[in-house]
Formats: C-alpha cells, sequence, structure tokens
C-alpha cells in the first residue's frame, strides 16, 4: 500500500540537466516543488578523482543503480531480436549527467528550427531526406533566444560571441545566429596544440574559434575556475568549476526553501484521473512505495526513460500509455551521429592535461553553412579538436599501421607517439526518420518486472553518412595543413544507444505528430510537460544540453506565468 | 527492486579497493588473490612478452601488471576471471603442445612464437586465443598505465614510458604549450603512499 504525500504544486521527475535548471524558476514564484531523483548527491571529495580507471575504466561517476538496471535494447527494426547495450550512458543523481559530461553548452542554430521550410525553399523538395519525418520546430531561435541568454547566465556560460544583434564581432563563431550580449564569462584558453589548429584554420580561409562551455573560465558566483587538469570527461569537477546543475540552479532552488528533494526515489508511474489529468506519482524508496500528489507533473528523465515511463503508464483514458492517444510517444527517435577522425603528428603535441571543451571548433561544414546544391545531403558536421588525453587510453592508441601490437617495437613506439595523436569530435546534423523509434522491449524488464526500453534504429541513412563524410574530408585536410602525417577516417556508424538522444515526446503544434505543444505541455495531459532533449526535432551539429536547458526554463516560465489555467 | 541498502555499487567497491591494498604492502606475506601460483607464472610469461623489458625501461612485469590483473580479477572484474583464466590455461597447453613446456619454461623468442600465433589467430586447437589475447592485452595496459593505486604502474614506469606527465591538481598555460616537457608528477590520485 503506497504512503501518500503531502501534495505539492510540481512534482519534477529527475533532478539532471533539465528537471534541475526548471525547479529554479519554479522555485523563485513560490510554487512548492517535490524534485523526485533516482540518484542522490555526488561528494567532490569522496567521489571525484584524477583517476583515469576510476573515471574511464569503471566509470564509477557515470554508472548509477536505476540506470543500470534498465539499460536499453537495441535493434534495427522489427524482426529483429533487440540486444541490451553494453551500458547505460546516463547517470542518475542530484546534477545529473551534467555532473560528469563535457559540458559543451551550444544554442542551436536558426536554420536547425526551420530545417524543412528552409530546405523547401533553398534546395527544393528532392533535397528533403527519404522517409524523414523532418517538422520545423514550433518555435524559432528568436524565441528562444531570450531563455538560453537565463541559463547561460545561471548555469555560467564561457565563450565568445560571433555574432552581435546581427553584426559578426570578427571573433567567435560567424556561422551562429544572433545573441542578445557577449556570453557570461570569456572562453576557455587554448593549449599550444589547439592554437595551432586555429592558426592553420585561418591559413586555410576558416573561422576557428573557442566553443562555449559551462565551465568557469574564470571565478563566477562563489565556485573556482577551470585548473585545466585533464580529468573532465566521465569525471567530476573537484573544484566545481563544471556548471553542472548540482552546483548552480538546484543549489539556488533550495535555497528559496520551495524545492524538497526526494532522493533515491525509483519513479514507477505517472497516474491519472478519470479526465485524462495527470495526478500525481509514484515511487519506490527503500522498497517502501510512495504517491506524491502534484498539480503539475514534469517530466525530466533522460530520452530513452520519458518515453519508457509515458509508455508504462497506462490507465483507462491512455490505454497505450500516457499521452499516446496519437501514438506518437517514441516516434521521430534519433541518436546523434557523431564520429572520428584521428591523426599521427611527427612532434609532441602535448594535450595530456585541458579537457574537452577546450579546444579549437569549425563551423563551416556544419548545418546549411556551405551551399548544398548537387550534393545529395542536407546538414553536415562541426569539426572540434581538443585536449584531454589520459595515460592508457594513450598506451591503447591505433599504431596507424607503423608498428606492431605488442612487444619491444610496440613499447618504442608507444614511447614516442602516445603524445603525438589527436582525436577529433565531429557531430552530424541528425534527423529522424518513420524506421527509428523506441518502444517497450517485449522480453527483458528491470527487476520490477516493467520492460526496458528498445531503440530501433532503423539502419543506415544515406543523408547523414554522406554529410558526414564529406565532413571528414574537410577533417582531414585541416589535419594535414597543420603537418599531420598521417590521418584516419574511422567509417561512420548508426549510433545505438547514445549520450545525445533526441525525440520520442516531440514538440510540435500538430497533435497527430507530436507529443508536445509548442510550451513543452502534453497535447493529452494538459497538466503534463516534459523537459529534456526528448522534446528536440532536430539535433543540430552541436551538443544539445544548453538547448534542452533553455527549452526546460521556458516551459517552467510559461508554467508559472499560466499557473491557473495549466495546473487546474 | 529499489537499493536494499542505500549502498551504491560505488560505494561497495569503494570499500572492497581498500582490502587488498592492505595486503599489497607486503607482497611477500600473501598469493595472488584470483589466480593460482602456477596462473601467476604463467600470465607473467605472457605479459612480460607483450610488454618487455628492454633498453626503454620497466616492462609488465617489472610494472607489476599482473598485480593488477589479479586484484581485478579477484574483485571488480570478478565475473570474467572464469573465462580469463580459463583463456590462460588454454595458452598454457597449446605451448606445452607446440613448443614442449609450459609458457613459464620457455625462452622468450619461444614465448613470443605462442604470441605470434595466437594474436595472429593461427594458434591450432585454440579458438577462443585471439580473444584471449585482446583481453589480456586490454588489462595489461589498464595494469602498466593505470593510477599505481590499483596496484600496477610501479614506480611510474607506466607513465614515463609514453611521457605522460602525471595527474597533477591544476595545470597552467605554460605546461599546455606544444613544446613543453612537464617534469613527471609522480602521484597517486588516491596519495603519495601508492607507488
Amino acid at each position: 500500500m503506497a504512503t501518500t504525500l503531502k501534495p505539492v504544486d510540481v512534482a519534477v521527475i529527475g533532478l539532471g540537466a533539465t528537471g534541475g535548471v526548471a525547479v529554479l524558476p519554479l522555485a523563485r514564484a513560490g510554487l512548492k516543488i517535490a524534485g523526485i531523483e533516482a540518484g542522490t548527491w555526488m561528494d567532490p571529495h569522496r567521489d571525484f578523482h584524477a583517476d583515469e580507471i576510476f573515471n574511464n575504466i569503471r566509470r564509477e561517476v557515470t554508472t548509477s543503480p536505476k540506470a543500470q538496471r534498465e539499460i536499453p535494447t537495441v535493434r534495427t527494426g522489427p524482426g529483429e531480436k533487440a540486444r541490451p547495450a553494453a551500458a547505460h550512458p546516463m547517470m542518475n543523481a542530484i546534477g545529473g549527467t551534467s555532473i560528469h559530461y563535457w559540458a559543451q553548452s551550444w544554442r542551436l542554430k536558426a536554420w536547425d528550427f526551420k530545417t524543412r521550410s528552409e530546405t523547401l525553399q533553398r534546395y527544393g523538395a528532392v533535397a528533403i531526406p527519404a522517409g524523414t519525418t523532418l517538422e520545423d520546430w514550433p518555435l524559432t531561435y528568436d524565441e528562444l533566444a531570450p531563455f538560453y541568454d537565463i541559463v547561460e547566465d545561471e548555469v555560467g556560460v564561457s565563450g565568445v560571441a560571433g555574432n552581435i544583434g546581427g553584426k559578426l564581432t570578427g571573433r567567435g563563431n560567424p556561422f551562429e545566429s544572433p545573441r542578445a550580449k557577449e556570453y557570461p564569462m570569456p572562453p576557455l584558453r587554448g593549449s599550444g596544440f589547439t592554437d595551432h589548429m586555429a592558426e592553420t584554420a585561418r591559413k586555410l580561409g576558416w573561422k576557428p574559434f573557442a566553443p562555449p562551455a559551462a565551465i568557469n573560465s574564470q571565478p563566477r558566483k562563489g565556485r573556482s575556475s577551470c585548473v585545466y587538469h585533464g580529468y573532465c570527461g566521465s569525471g567530476g569537477c573537484h573544484v566545481s568549476a563544471k556548471g553542472s546543475t548540482a552546483v548552480t540552479t538546484i543549489l539556488e532552488a533550495q535555497n528559496t526553501k520551495n524545492l524538497t528533494i526526494f532522493d533515491k526515489a525509483h519513479v514507477t508511474r505517472i497516474e491519472t484521473d478519470g479526465n485524462g489529468r495527470v495526478t500525481g506519482v509514484r515511487y519506490l524508496r527503500n522498497r517502501e512505495e510512495f504517491f506524491q500528489p502534484a498539480k503539475v507533473v514534469l517530466l525530466a528523465g533522460y530520452t530513452y526513460e520519458n518515453s519508457r515511463l509515458l509508455l508504462l503508464s497506462k490507465s483507462k483514458p491512455y490505454p497505450k500509455g500516457l499521452s499516446n492517444n496519437h501514438g506518437q510517444v517514441g516516434r521521430h527517435y534519433f541518436g546523434h551521429w557523431n564520429s572520428f577522425v584521428t591523426a599521427l603528428f611527427p612532434h609532441d603535441i602535448n594535450t595530456w592535461y585541458g579537457l574537452p571543451a577546450q579546444g579549437a571548433t569549425c563551423d563551416e561544414w556544419a548545418d546549411d553553412s556551405f551551399d548544398h546544391s548537387g550534393m545529395g545531403f542536407i546538414g553536415g558536421c562541426s569539426l572540434h579538436v581538443y585536449t584531454e588525453r589520459h595515460p592508457i587510453e594513450g598506451a591503447a592508441m591505433n599504431t596507424f599501421g607503423r608498428a606492431p601490437g605488442w612487444g619491444s617495437a610496440w613499447k618504442k613506439f608507444i614511447h614516442d607517439n602516445a603524445g603525438r595523436q589527436s582525436n577529433t569530435y565531429i557531430q552530424t546534423n541528425t534527423f529522424p526518420y518513420e524506421t527509428m523509434y523506441l518502444d517497450l522491449d517485449d522480453e527483458i524488464t528491470d527487476p520490477l518486472g516493467d520492460p526496458v526500453c528498445r531503440i530501433n534504429t532503423g539502419g543506415m541513412r544515406e543523408n547523414e553518412r554522406r554529410s558526414t563524410q564529406y565532413a571528414h574530408t574537410k577533417m582531414e585536410q585541416w589535419f594535414q595543413a597543420a603537418g599531420a602525417i598521417q590521418v584516419v577516417k574511422t567509417p561512420p556508424f548508426v549510433p545505438g544507444v547514445s549520450t545525445h538522444a533526441y525525440g520520442g515526446t516531440r514538440m510540435g503544434d500538430n497533435a497527430d505528430t507530436n507529443v508536445v505543444n509548442r510550451w513543452g505541455f502534453s497535447h493529452e495531459a494538459p497538466n503534463l510537460g516534459v523537459l529534456g532533449a526528448s522534446v528536440m526535432g532536430t539535433s543540430g551539429a552541436r551538443n544539445p544540453t544548453l538547448t534542452a536547458q533553455a527549452l526546460a526554463w521556458r516551459t517552467a516560465d510559461y508554467l508559472v506565468k499560466n499557473w491557473k489555467s495549466v495546473s487546474s | 527492486m529499489p537499493d536494499e541498502h542505500d549502498l551504491t555499487r560505488r560505494d561497495l567497491l569503494v570499500a572492497a579497493a581498500f582490502v587488498p591494498l592492505a595486503a599489497l604492502t607486503s607482497p611477500a606475506q600473501t598469493g595472488p588473490l584470483a589466480l593460482t601460483s602456477g596462473q601467476m607464472k604463467t600470465l607473467e610469461a605472457f605479459i612480460d612478452r607483450l610488454i618487455p623489458t628492454d633498453e626503454l625501461g620497466p616492462g609488465a612485469v617489472e610494472a607489476r601488471a599482473q598485480v593488477y590483473i589479479d586484484r581485478v580479477l579477484a574483485g571488480p572484474n570478478a565475473n570474467e576471471k572464469a573465462q580469463f583464466l580459463e583463456g590462460l590455461e588454454a595458452v598454457n597447453a597449446y605451448a606445452q603442445r607446440t613448443q614442449g613446456a609450459p609458457l613459464a619454461d620457455l625462452p622468450a623468442e619461444k614465448r613470443d612464437l605462442v604470441l605470434k600465433a595466437i594474436d595472429e589467430d593461427t594458434a591450432q586447437g585454440l579458438p577462443q586465443g585471439r580473444q584471449f589475447f585482446n583481453r589480456a592485452r586490454r588489462l595489461t595496459l589498464e595494469g602498466m598505465f593505470g593510477d599505481p593505486y590499483y596496484g600496477g604502474n610501479g614506480a611510474f614506469a607506466g607513465w614515463d614510458l609514453i611521457r605522460y606527465p602525471g595527474p597533477r591538481p591544476a595545470v597552467d598555460a605554460e605546461m599546455q604549450r606544444m613544446d613543453a616537457a612537464p617534469a613527471p608528477y609522480h602521484h597517486s590520485a588516491w596519495g603519495t603512499q601508492y607507488k
């Protein structure tokens, strides 16, 4: 028998990158919030270490009990048996994956919001990728821009503006959409190597820039600046320079006394009444069951869990799952394509220290930065070179066909070359397709007996394959111009389980093809909102977090301003 | 079911990690944790050829990669222990069959022949040989180049070999120049007692 708790105004499911942001405007407005989180607080002293085995091999900062008990399965599509992914890539904790992410904090571009109409206008219907379910977003970049401004300030983003109010600054990214003002902090510094790559790009006529990151480049709001020590990726920040929601917006929200955090709480269902309104959240904590009544529920799990929890929450008004009477939950899912080009230099490049967000980025070959006429694809890739290299990773490097894999000759090779290899991070504009979706696995369950999320990847996509291969030739050109003696292009692959997973609860005006409306609230259950990249209909060629956070703030802001109509 | 004891997997691992560490400070008084002493000899004979001691410095055995491997098979990687040891025994049997002696009794050149055949997947009667080779190589790299806290990378030999300058608490711009060669920082992230 579930214990019914004291009712609250808003129950937020998940206090990660997006739920952790949304609680702040709600709390400031005086709403009483229950933050229901599967993980708990992490302790920088106990949990965050400059240790590759701890962070990157045992993944002690990224694994957590709930997520690892419900690892999604992956298959191409119907007729194929889905297999569990190796691990769940996201974590449960207060702050969620914003604790250990790379913290690259990008805005999308105006084009990302209107890709379909812009493509039709510029290239015609023939250019729309076959089988895509791509729609324009129901909002424009300009409508989201003020919320990007707010979140950049609240979590603390460093960077350099390329376009302020439509005027190019001559610094920063000239391809970005207009910003109202400069970033809250200057960009992170470059390293010798990333400065060299930037200089090379300029010689090619490109416009490299230091990319934005939710990492302090200088002390700010009581938090230290980055120490560049080389253990940022998959590790927590021991000096709290990284703007995870655990050290920014969640703390601020707690200070208002309006946010109560219920940690180690495994949400099992969202409950509804006979009229199709949600009534609260059911969860387990220490084997005890609780029901948290709420006037409004904001679902802020990761993309896989958002669709899964809706599909599991069946009721009389929603026999196919909550907010799924139009059959759209799980649809328009896609995992971000990202791929790799590596280079070997004839001299040390000294990228051991630093962090993945310390780098040089070029946007010439992303989005619609170049004319795609006759190219056979739309979109492209951002190209990013960066620092932070760990010793086991260095020793395990590709030998570029220049040495055997063991013995004294190999030992000599890594002695010389472990510090001479550069990796890249190449993110592709990725689109949703008919054959790509999330549903519930028909065999594999979590220990409670609830089916896990099943990813149907739909297989290879010609558009994304072509745009990625094109960008790889540009990355090769960049490396060669910088003096690399060998470049290896890893063929692009269809993502399975992904840290950049989009869709499943897409945002749009049309209830027949979207789960939530332009404000992030369900088309069917009016007091249910959904937060996260699961509402995004395009990916951009860049990391999703800041956009998901700006959307989350906007949904919370809408709720505050329309409290009466949404909550009753 | 939800967490039974409110203990995260991390708590358990950290707690577990401290037990064998105490044992390591007096290695003479304790045998291997997951391997038999015979298996330990075979493992050493194997990884000694993966990363040999030579003019560039200590190899895997001198850097105690075998201690790391033994310890992870006894602890966090226990689920692969049986398969790993089966693979190791199969390699030993292959050495006996083709070179006339257990791996640990063979000279370096003959052990190299064994490793080469397995690496190139030409070893007869050793269907899982390549899989074992890759896993053993990977664990050897972890042992040689990981933090000494976990038992390997003795005297920081792995980090010195690849010229990794060490996990400094903070790094300035000078240390990130392309031509900078920061002095080796021989510190475990877990304290100066690990080396």
